[in-house]
């Protein structure tokens, strides 16, 4: 038989980059206990794949934010820790320092917890698919919206608590300078569905960026892997064909190191733009 | 190895699984995950980097300050020796130049002095020689009229001493004197 008539190479691609009920490693499936799919609409509470995965993506984030936090606390005041330790607090100061407050502005400390958490989040979630039997939780789109569903309430409560709420309605109904009497509530009232779509779009570009990003670099990697089914079947070149694709993918891979690094960037500097662009709206 | 790929290829739950599927469950799941991790990092790691790194700052910046205030210190300090110096300097100069002019004036004064002295001792003795001359002149001069009366009274054989004979004699030797 040969491999071509019996892979779909479309289809596997989906099936790899799609929720699933069985964790495969290796040889052995895992059926994750009460697990049902229903495609392409499911809304039961049944865990997946995909929620094995945030709850993996969650502790190892603890993990590695809570042994730190224990190996710094154990440092000598005023000195900075060594190793490992050093390394995850640089990263946490730079999330803090050049993502959260220097683009919330002032009072930006408040949100740092959120930025952090978000950008550590994402990014062991975007790594995760990069392991061999891994998947991304961040490649579904339910759970990057429901991030940016987050992301968007703190925006806008926080910002509702910064602006109170005329200064929360003067957002939706904008005030034009220079513009007064019915002209104004006339402009005011024209603009609001403008500005509310305004507040809807930037949560769902953040939920779709990073799902977009996630999957399609899933796609590339396993539409290269294609290439083995695709042509393995050629004899005499099936060895060239086996590490040029090993190399077309490793090079991927590489990329996708980055990628995975970036949007997890993105995602907290958006968000933090985001809501400094609330708490500073005038 | 076929059959590995052939399960990787088979595995799920087949029919229409897609990335592109939406499971509201997620969404459920996914805050419940996050919003855990962030009370959980909140309790246990945030706390602890965040108050290190406070600390660190805060010593690093009094450790700055601390230096700034000691450079300023040693500055003003150095500053204040120069001036010292410079004041110690001066005066000792200011000292010098009394202690000359102090000297100075002093050897003038004490040349002076000495000059005087010894211009009036000069002129003492000058004057003790001149009368002495006067004197030794006047002796002379008597001497001289008791000889020549004693000789022309020799030579007349009567003797001269009355006063009329005496200015004769004396009228005599000052126009002698008066011709010299």
């Amino acid at each position: 038989m040969m491999l071509q008539e019996a892979v779909n190479v479309g289809e596997m691609v989906l099936h790899h980059t799609a929720d699933a009920c069985s964790i495969d490693v290796y040889k052995w499936a895992w059926h994750i206990p009460g697990c049902h799919l229903n495609y392409p609409i499911d809304a039961t509470l049944a865990p997946t794949k995909h929620v094995v995965f945030l709850f993996i993506a969650a502790t190892l984030v603890f993990l590695t934010l809570w042994t730190a936090a224990r190996s710094i606390a154990k440092t000598k005041t005023g000195h900075a820790p060594k190793g490992f330790a050093g390394a995850v607090e640089g990263l946490v100061l730079w999330v803090r320092n050049d993502i959260a407050i220097a683009n919330i502005g002032h009072g930006g400390a408040r949100f740092a917890p959120l930025i952090i958490t978000l950008f550590f989040f994402i990014l062991y979630g975007n790594l995760l698919g990069l392991l061999p039997h891994g998947s991304s939780p961040t490649g579904n789109l339910a759970v990057t919206a429901a991030l940016a569903i987050l992301v968007f309430l703190v925006i806008e409560i926080a910002g509702f608590i910064k602006l109170g709420p005329k200064g929360y309605l003067a957002t939706i109904f904008p005030h034009f300078p220079g513009l007064h009497g019915p002209g104004a509530v006339a402009m005011a009232i024209f603009m609001s569905p403008i500005e509310v779509l305004g507040k809807l779009v930037k949560p769902f570009a953040l939920a779709v960026r990073l799902f977009g990003n996630m999957t399609a670099g899933h796609f590339v990697i396993l539409s290269l892997f294609g290439i083995v089914f695709l042509f393995g079947h050629l004899g005499v070149w099936s060895w060239g064909i086996g590490i040029g694709t090993a190399l077309l993918v490793v090079g991927i891979m590489g990329l996708e190191l980055i990628v995975a690094l970036l949007q997890a960037y993105v995602f907290a500097l958006l968000s933090s733009v985001f809501i400094g662009l609330m708490q500073h709206e005038h | 190895m076929t059959t590995m790929l052939l399960m990787l290829a088979a595995s799920g739950e087949g029919g229409d699984a897609s990335p592109f599927a939406v499971n509201f469950g997620l969404f459920f799941w996914t805050w419940l995950v996050f919003l855990a991790l962030m009370f959980l990092l909140q309790k246990f790691a945030f706390p602890a980097i965040l108050k290190a790194t406070e600390d660190r700052e805060q010593t690093i910046a009094r450790q700055l300050d601390e230096a700034a205030k000691a450079n300023a210190e040693a500055k003003a300090l150095l500053e204040e020796n120069r001036k010292l110096l410079a004041a110690a300097r001066g005066q000792a100069q200011a000292l010098v130049a009394e202690a000359k002019t102090a000297v100075e004036k002093e050897r003038s004064t004490a040349i002076d002095k000495t000059r005087h002295e010894q211009e009036e001792l000069l002129e003492r003795a000058r004057r003790e020689i001149a009368a002495e001359r006067e004197k030794a002149l006047t002796d002379l001069r008597r001497e001289a009229v008791d000889l020549s009366l004693a000789v022309a009274g020799k030579l007349i054989g009567q003797k001269l001493d009355g006063a009329s004979d005496r200015s004769l004699v004396e009228g005599y030797l000052a126009s002698l004197e008066r011709v010299q």
